[in-house]
């Protein structure tokens, strides 16, 4: 319940250590830092109108809550602050696309190669900045054409003792259904039948754009497709990391959703490297994994850490022999979902990716690996070095064939 | 007139605007006394509309003025009076029958309402009404009484104390007090001195040779980290212990109990007392043992009762004017006590115009009409207001006090107009160090601030730093645990630890 | 994945334990609720500064301190492990350049002009010494957290050791008009840029004089401190140092910063933002730790654990509304617990409280123990403030002890293992 988070302010001893790992108020003073919104601001508000401006600068990246010491819901908190914020103003017509890339993608896609040029036509950008306040720079992905769910409803997995449930999420289907085949075909290597129910949005960008009531719906909606498969204790396993924490903790959490359903999807939800690992550890993962020689310098998206499961990533890849996996230490590339992409946000969000973008080009790998796709968007855009998502090297390693954007 | 508390600086003001040459003496920092340690709710008389009809009356008169001529003190919240499931629903028909017989406005609500309002309320409540209560901020109130007396004309000395009255015969001509600050004795020649002592106003009546019998009762308060409610909850019962929460800034404050003391400036708080009022806080507010509480302090209740009394919840909240001419034969001197901040305005109008009879001066009171400095606009104080002062960002002036939203600007301007080297006087002017941290991060920063801004002797400057200190951990000590005693822990690395206070020459 | 030891609190003392056990090639996993103690003390090494009046040395003044104190952790330790322990830690973490030892303890300048006495000291604050006497000036930069002229006043007065020394103060503001972060940690991050350097040194040559060595807040930068000091003392042509101040501490940060990535390089884990909620044991021994981040709890298995999650400042013990004191994950006993019914805290702040020593006693191996003395668990051991019978904002022993105390656990446990 929303209560929950408010209540966390009361841990706040005002260390600071918060606004120390900030990594967007040390990038903008138009943000005056996680405690100053967070748990400070909170004692301010509750009554009458919202006169908040400035948690809007704030990302949702979620670092402060995983640094304080103390367990001050604090992301959570400016994330319930926000929504008050764009309830109250009104969200504009920018936000409401950015955040239904479900609708976006059902657009795009029929027409997907003229969508394409027109994301990619520069007098078209520079219009999209001006009309709508998308930055012109701003890293969009381009549509697919064939979604992962026209390929999941062709693909027939093989029947085997255990399933699993795949949920793909919005990017996956749209923009990069390569990855989603990798999951699938690395986790029936793994003797796994793969069900990929009826699914849409998990409603994560319309609650960090501040659009509760639309975030719940999509929310509830994908969690009654997904309910009765975590009933009969079928795991759900994710690639995108953002969106499994949405059904992890976040729905209940910041959205205040307690249904039941949601209970029962979120414990069996699993991210893809966290199950991969399970297995490994209970000695049920196939290891006839080929060396790869490559240097593969691994960011861990800021989701992927608030998921508090360490980063599965690093030992799994360690199963692959040849493979150097460099653990990077940047906190966060920048784009938190939409948020790099409006204009008045782009700047920051290029500013806070920079130490990760150094760090990447000084790496000099042969590709980075990152969870999250639009981290690994933002990592193409910033550092102009290829990254894939872990599973897409267990994937090579595994010799299923160069699917996808491997390579 | 004696007592700088909400009485006595509405005697200052009243009289200043009737033309009076006025002076106001107070021992220590404007409402030091019971004004600054109460609540802070503005009662709309529904508490006394069954017990104390009287009093209920007169609260619901002034609640309706203040709101008109305070308003920049008042934060509208609105009151409910709950039946809790400890309570007898068939006392919500006695309390609104109370309630219309003394015109306090009333109205059942569905508990569904109610719940929505104050969703951290008991799930099992019963039944609900709504009244016009409202939380007011004391020193703001008092010092816009006091800005106001001045601005007519009054003076104001604080930090005096009056060692004696001055007589001649059976008149009362004045007093003799003593700059506390520097030493200095002065009598203060007067036609008419008003006792507005409060729980003080036995000991300040017995300098002219007058009984008057004041009985402090003891009442202790907790202030909670957050407002676990937006409203005020007030039980819906025959009063008694523990049984309001007020929202008032950024905290809430649950109170309070009621116990006769001999000394009002011997108030001890007992850990009995605090577990008493925690077990209260519970049945208004489920887990409220595991919310945050900031600090517990004591306020003593002037109560004026004609006999001696055991009980002194069964004394009446309404107001006592004495007029010693004839009680006691005594010219000269005004004694008003009782009541409750709520009155305070009828209290003094009926005391300057007792001082003006005597006086032989026919004028009246305006403060009904008036707006107090602040006030003109007739707003209400809104509880974002310091938030949005500070909203959107960039700001360039610093913010000292993190905790209340006090900038460099707002302190520096404070220290300067009040000229004291005392952060405590800082303290109840803008609420420094009175958030969660209780000064761990303000105090350092507020000391060397102070230390520049007053040109003090650095032993000054310490000495006030390890008052503050002492001051804030007597309020804090009594209630530490949970999530106040990490706090606690950090604040002592930081004084003890990292600055090595302990060291300081004073 | 079992790991050999998992240590729970990334505070000096567990990372020195991490440290000390994965630089022996253990397999080791800190797990962390948040980032603690590091940020919010400075990063020197207090051992013993006040027992009560100033300690000269530690080395002398531990022996008579421990028998005095047979219950403080210190009295639990080997002679030789706090020397041993500390001439590690000034050789294991070159970046920060610890400069002193247990024979002499630095006097250092605290932030309103008191005087404070520490063991190992970075080399960014050691010309702040107090014992040679000698001229002081203080820098304000316009920080909020520092104030240079009531520093001044005060430390004027001092007479540390016995030795007069003057000190002023120098306000010196720099060209940081828009900058977002106005905190100790910003304007340390400021200063790595040359430009920001180049207007400090040119505004602040012209007004200090000959012999005086000059002190600034800790803000001389932040992943490049080492540097930014030393180009300052060059340019300036004196000895520079730092004094700390409140929150966040700089020095901390960089302390916190080269232990965890000396902890990665050496092949450990930090897991920063998974609070240990409970644990499996079974026949006396703590089997794995578990956490709950979402709906569905893990587990972590390890062979050895160590408790490092700090007292009532970090919520390692908890203090309920009942006056109930627990330590946070195990349950394990407490000692040195007030009286039931009796006061926690005395009227006056500073008194010896009758909650300060509170904690988790221990035996010479460093593991909890209970009325009788017995191991809870034979394969856990506690450090830092979660050990009772320390009063380390008093004694000026905090980080003195964290280290003892995490480097004394690991080798505990290194020495079980062989």
């Amino acid at each position: 319940m929303t209560e929950l988070v408010r209540d966390s302010l009361d841990h706040c001893v005002k260390c600071t250590i918060c606004e120390t790992f900030c990594p967007y108020s040390r990038a903008t003073p138009l943000f005056p830092g996680p405690k100053y919104v967070g748990p400070q601001a909170e004692r301010y508000r509750g009554s009458g109108a919202s006169v908040d401006a400035s948690v809007d600068y704030c990302s949702g990246c979620g670092i402060c809550t995983q640094v304080c010491p103390q367990g001050v819901k604090i992301a959570e908190i400016n994330s319930q602050a926000r929504a008050r914020l764009w309830e109250e103003r009104g969200i504009p017509l920018r936000n409401q696309l950015i955040a239904r890339p479900s609708v976006l993608g059902r657009l795009g896609t029929p027409v997907a190669p003229f969508a394409n040029r027109t994301l990619r036509s520069r007098p078209l950008r520079l219009l999209a900045e001006r009309l709508l306040g998308i930055h012109r720079d701003a890293p969009v992905p381009q549509f697919a054409g064939r979604t992962f769910q026209d390929w999941a409803r062709e693909h027939r997995s093989p029947v085997a003792e255990q399933s699993v449930v795949y949920f793909h999420g919005c990017g996956t289907n749209y923009y990069e259904p390569g990855v989603g085949q990798m999951v699938v075909e690395v986790l029936e290597h793994n003797g796994f039948n793969v069900l990929v129910p009826p699914q849409d949005c998990c409603g994560l960008p319309l609650q960090s754009n501040g659009n509760f009531r639309a975030a719940r719906i999509y929310v509830r909606h994908l969690v009654a497709n997904l309910a009765r498969y975590a009933r009969d204790g079928l795991p759900i396993v994710a690639n995108a990391t953002s969106c499994s924490l949405m059904l992890k903790r976040e729905a209940r959490e910041i959205l205040g959703v307690r249904d039941e359903d949601v209970r029962v999807v979120s414990e069996a939800t699993y991210d893809v490297c966290e199950f991969l690992l399970l297995l490994h550890e209970r000695g049920e993962l196939r290891t006839d994994l080929q060396p790869l020689a490559l240097t593969v310098p691994y960011h861990a998206p800021c989701q992927q850490r608030g998921h508090g499961i360490g980063k599965p990533a690093l030992d799994l890849l360690a199963l692959i022999q040849d493979l150097r996996v460099i653990e990077l230490d940047a906190d966060c590339c920048g784009i938190a979902g939409t948020y790099g992409l409006k204009k008045e946000k782009y700047e920051i969000s290029m500013a806070v990716g920079e130490p990760l973008f150094n760090a990447l080009r000084e790496a000099g790998g042969d590709l980075a690996a990152c969870d999250s796709e639009t981290c690994r968007w933002q990592i193409e855009h910033g550092a102009a070095v290829h990254a894939v998502h872990p599973v897409e090297l267990l994937h090579r390693a595994y010799g299923l064939g160069p699917n996808g954007a491997a390579g | 007139m004696i007592g700088g508390g909400s009485t006595g600086a509405g005697v200052a003001r009243d009289a200043a605007m009737r033309g009076l040459r006025t002076v106001l003496v107070e021992r220590k920092d404007l409402a030091d006394g019971t004004t600054g340690r109460f609540h802070g709710l503005l009662h709309s008389g529904g508490r006394y509309a069954v017990k104390d009809p009287d009093a209920a009356k007169e609260c619901i008169a002034e609640n309706v003025i203040l709101r008109r001529t305070a308003s920049d003190c008042i934060e509208d919240t609105g009151g409910l009076f709950v039946c809790t499931p400890w309570d007898d629903p068939a006392f919500g028909d006695e309390f609104v029958a109370g309630c219309r017989a003394t015109g306090v406005p009333v109205e059942e609500i569905r508990v569904a309402e109610a719940l929505r309002r104050a969703p951290r309320l008991h799930p099992g409540t019963s039944r609900a009404f709504t009244v016009p209560d409202a939380a007011i901020d004391p020193w703001k109130l008092v010092w816009g009484c006091a800005r106001s007396a001045e601005e007519h004309g009054a003076q104001i000395l604080l930090y005096h104390r009056v060692l004696g009255l001055e007589r001649d015969g059976r008149r009362v001509t004045g007093a003799l007090v003593r700059n506390e600050l520097t030493g200095e004795e002065l009598r203060i020649h007067a036609d008419v001195v008003i006792n507005a002592a409060g729980a003080w106003a036995g000991q300040i009546a017995e300098l002219a040779g007058c009984r008057v019998n004041v009985l402090p009762g003891k009442g202790i308060m907790i202030a909670m980290n957050h407002r676990l409610v937006n409203t005020v909850v007030n039980r819906c019962k025959m009063p008694a212990d523990g049984d309001i929460i007020v929202p008032i800034r950024t905290v809430c404050v649950v109170g309070t109990t009621d116990t006769r003391v001999a000394d009002p400036d011997e108030l001890e708080v007992t850990q009995a007392e605090v577990g008493e009022m925690l077990d209260e806080g519970e049945k208004l507010v489920p887990s409220f043992r595991r919310a945050r509480a900031l600090r517990v302090w004591a306020g003593a209740r002037p109560l004026f009762s004609l006999e001696e009394v055991s009980d002194t919840r069964e004394v009446t909240r309404s107001h006592a004017l004495l007029d010693h001419r004839e009680r006691d034969g005594v010219e000269g001197l005004v004694t008003i006590t009782g009541g409750k901040t709520t009155t305070f305005r009828l209290m003094a109008e009926v005391a300057v115009d007792a001082a003006c009879e005597q006086l032989g001066v026919d004028r009246s009171s305006r403060t009904a009409e008036e707006p107090l400095p602040g006030s003109e606009d007739g707003r209400f104080y809104f509880l974002g207001s310091r938030l949005r002062a500070r909203e959107p960002v960039p700001q360039t002036d610093e913010i000292i006090c993190e905790c209340e939203l006090i900038t460099r600007e707002r302190l520096e301007e404070t220290m300067r107009r009040r000229g004291s080297a005392n952060l405590d006087d800082i303290r109840r002017t803008l609420r420094l160090g009175m958030g969660p941290c209780q000064g761990g991060f303000c105090t350092y920063r507020a000391t060397g601030i102070l230390h520049a801004v007053e040109r003090l002797d650095h032993r000054a400057a310490n000495a006030s730093l390890v008052s503050f200190l002492q001051e804030r951990w007597k309020g804090v000590h009594p209630i530490l645990y949970g999530d106040q005693v990490r706090q606690a822990r950090l604040d002592d690395w930081i004084f003890q630890g990292l600055l090595g206070v302990q060291h300081l020459p004073t | 994945m079992t790991y050999d030891t998992i240590v729970i609190g990334a505070g000096v003392a567990g990372l020195t334990a991490a440290l000390r056990l994965a630089d022996e090639g253990k397999r080791v996993l800190v797990m962390a609720k948040g980032v603690g103690s590091t940020h919010l003390a400075p990063a020197t090494i207090d051992v013993l500064g006040f027992d009560p009046g100033p300690v000269a040395s530690p080395a002398e003044a531990l022996p008579a301190f421990t028998s005095a104190n047979p219950e403080h952790p210190y009295a639990r330790l080997r002679p030789g492990l706090i020397a041993a322990s500390v001439e590690w830690f000034k050789e294991r973490l070159p970046a920060i350049g610890y400069q002193g030892g247990l024979e002499e303890n630095f006097l250092l300048p605290t932030a309103v002009g008191a005087v404070k006495p520490s063991a190992l000291v970075p080399e960014t604050m050691a010309a702040g010494d107090l014992r040679t006497g000698g001229q002081y000036a203080f820098v304000g930069l316009g920080l909020k957290d520092f104030y240079p002229a009531y520093l001044a006043a005060n430390l004027a007065q001092a007479q540390p050791d016995g030795h007069a020394v003057s000190a002023r103060s120098i306000e010196v503001s720099l060209p940081l008009a828009g900058r977002p972060d106005g905190s100790s940690a910003g304007l340390a991050r400021m200063l790595e840029e040359p430009s920001v350097r180049d207007a400090l040194v040119r505004e602040l040559s012209r007004k200090l004089e000959r012999d005086e060595r000059v002190g600034f807040p800790a803000v001389l930068g932040l992943a490049r401190a080492g540097e930014v000091w030393r180009e300052l003392e060059t340019r300036l042509a004196r000895p520079v140092f730092e004094v700390a101040t409140l929150p966040p501490s700089v020095s901390g940060i960089r302390l916190y910063n080269a232990m965890s990535s000396a902890l990665r390089e050496a092949g450990g884990r930090i897991h920063v933002g998974e609070p240990v909620v409970g644990a499996e044991t079974s026949g006396g021994r703590v089997e794995a730790v578990i956490t709950q981040p979402t709906a569905r709890a893990s587990t972590y298995r390890a062979d050895t654990f160590v408790l490092a999650t700090g007292g009532l400042a970090s919520g390692g013990l908890q203090l309920d509304s009942y006056g109930g004191v627990s330590e946070s994950v195990f349950g394990l006993p407490l000692a040195d617990t007030p009286p039931p019914g009796g006061p926690r805290f005395l009227p006056d702040y500073f008194a010896e409280h009758p909650l300060n020593r509170v904690g988790v006693a221990v035996d010479d191996r460093f593991r909890p123990i209970d009325a009788g003395g017995q191991a809870v668990y034979e394969n856990l051991h506690a450090s830092g403030a979660t050990v009772a019978g320390a009063y380390p904002w008093r004694e000026a022993s905090g980080n003195g002890l964290s280290l003892a105390t995490g480097y004394a656990a690991a080798a505990a446990i290194l020495e079980g293992a062989s």
